[in-house]
């Protein structure tokens, strides 16, 4: 049981040291090197913050023809209007600050979306944070799914010097 | 034999898409300028272009493929993702293009079916 607690701990750190230099545009994920990103993704481990390791759940395919709950575009519109005017309402760009806030923002809005506890469904958070400067930005996705089940769902906050874009794609797992 | 095939199958690989998606941006934008008339239009060519080699690979992936392009003119830009999926197979890709007016960042996310 040591040698588990032992393991773990060692892995948290590692993972802790590779999350620590993030500021050169690498991402380090589980002794997979990716090519060099400069978009900084924070990867976390499932189960990152229980003491007690769980066993991974492997999900396998499911002979159901549809997904038991659809996905709720509009509760998380809401979630998303709800994150970013709370936390971006009186706020400033500033390099340093809007960083940390795009990887805070995307787990917040992870959490709050797990937590609807929507059977078999995956989710890809996106945030971005900019300057408004007088340029033109122009954003953009196109998605290869199942049209009656998979969905997504975006929201955009503007004040005088940020604005902030955010959507969460749906994708089941069938 | 057969187990090692289904394995390469399964997993995202990072480098092959990569490689897809800068042919896409190169094509679509290689040595233009900013203009913004023509910007909706290459948008929806990098994407549908860059989905159209994913699905040619052949692999049982849904993909999500997003484009952010930015003119450049000092303004600062942050993006994140934060993704709740299952590791072993799911994979996502980011590549950022510029040249002297603009600014391309394509991300691909693919999802095991």
């Amino acid at each position: 049981m040591s040698d588990l607690a032992k393991e773990k701990a060692a892995r948290l750190l590692k993972k802790r040291g590779s999350v620590s230099s993030l500021g050169s545009h690498e991402v380090r994920a589980f002794g997979r090197k990716k090519d060099s990103i400069s978009t900084l993704s924070y990867m976390e481990e499932p189960g990152h913050h229980d003491d007690i390791p769980r066993p991974t759940v492997q999900m396998e395919n499911t002979y159901r023809l549809t997904s038991v709950r659809r996905f709720p575009v509009i509760t998380v519109k809401d979630i998303l209007k709800d994150v970013l005017t709370s936390y971006l309402q009186e706020e400033k760009y500033e390099p340093e600050l809007c960083r940390q806030m795009t990887k805070t923002i995307s787990e917040v809005v992870k959490a709050r979306v797990k937590d609807l506890m929507i059977p078999r469904y995956k989710f890809i958070v996106i945030i971005s944070i900019g300057q408004i400067r007088d340029q033109n930005i122009r954003m953009g996705s196109r998605c290869l799914w199942d049209e009656t089940r998979d969905n997504f769902s975006s929201h955009t906050f503007k004040n005088s010097s940020l604005f902030a874009a955010a959507t969460v794609y749906g994708v089941y797992f069938e | 034999m057969d187990e090692d095939q289904s394995a390469e199958e399964t997993t995202f690989v990072v480098d092959e898409i990569t490689t897809v998606i800068k042919e896409a941006v190169e094509s679509t934008i290689g040595n233009s300028s900013y203009q913004h008339s023509k910007i909706s239009q290459w948008m929806s060519n990098i994407v549908e272009s860059s989905l159209c080699q994913l699905t040619k690979l052949g692999k049982p992936f849904k993909y999500i493929v997003t484009c952010i392009i930015l003119q450049k003119n000092g303004a600062g830009l942050h993006t994140a993702s934060s993704c709740f999926w299952d590791n072993t197979t799911d994979g996502s890709c980011t590549v950022r293009w510029e040249n002297k007016t603009i600014y391309c960042v394509v991300s691909v996310f693919g999802l095991a079916i």
